[in-house]
């Protein structure tokens, strides 16, 4: 049976499995990050700083277009494609080749950060021990 | 006499392919850049390059696309 202690993924872990696994699922994907509620980056490709700055500005823009914030944002330049979510105290933002499809983009980043999310949950909340696998009758 | 049956599967199966190569095409010509936000309620706002906000999101992502560098080829 699997002890508590063996499931816990620290959040910067399992941020950056999640963007390795958005990696996977879209070969367009050049490059993203994956930040927290106050905009920390929690991972990405290449340079933090750099990424943590940069989305900052961009969700700035973002939020100051409108009186309410963006939930998700797409500029497609020349140069490639920008696409940035915010969902479940998490926010995404990615970098891929031209004409990738929007729609799945924005579903796997949901998805990934949905699942972020639940892991994150997992580790503040690790199960009891009683509560982890099947009950065995008879046991204990 | 009719042809092969495999040669219709052939046929049929260029022919998707020769449309959707068109469509990609056709695409990429009349796609302009763009940036659109979308908001929690289902609405879009679409900021065109030459006003403020659009003028500031393509500064911004243009700076994290030159963070995230070129794709590696496989």
């Amino acid at each position: 049976m699997a002890d508590a202690a063996t499931t816990e993924v620290a959040p910067g872990d399992a941020a950056e499995a999640a963007l390795a696994f958005l990696g996977e699922m879209s070969p367009d994907l050049r490059g993203g990050a994956i930040l927290d509620a106050g905009g920390a980056v929690l991972a990405a490709s290449g340079d933090l700083e750099r990424w943590r700055e940069d989305a900052a500005v961009l969700f700035t823009v973002a939020d100051r277009a409108a009186e309410r914030p963006a939930e998700q944002l797409h500029v497609a330049t020349e140069q490639g494609e920008v696409f940035a979510l915010r969902h479940a105290g998490f926010a995404a933002v990615v970098v891929t080749e031209r004409f990738a499809l929007a729609s799945l983009m924005f579903f796997d980043m949901r998805s990934t950060l949905r699942d972020l999310a639940t892991a994150c949950r997992r580790v503040e909340n690790p199960p009891l021990a009683g509560e982890i696998g099947p009950s065995t009758p008879g046991e204990g | 006499m009719p042809p092969k049956p495999h040669r219709v599967l052939l046929d049929r199966v260029s022919g998707y392919a020769d449309e959707a190569a068109a469509y990609m095409r056709r695409r990429r010509v009349s796609r302009r850049p763009f940036a659109r936000l979308y908001y929690p309620n289902g609405c879009s706002a679409d900021h065109a390059d030459d006003s403020t906000v659009g003028a500031e999101l393509f500064v911004a992502a243009g700076r994290l696309i030159e963070v995230a560098g070129k794709r590696q080829k496989p």
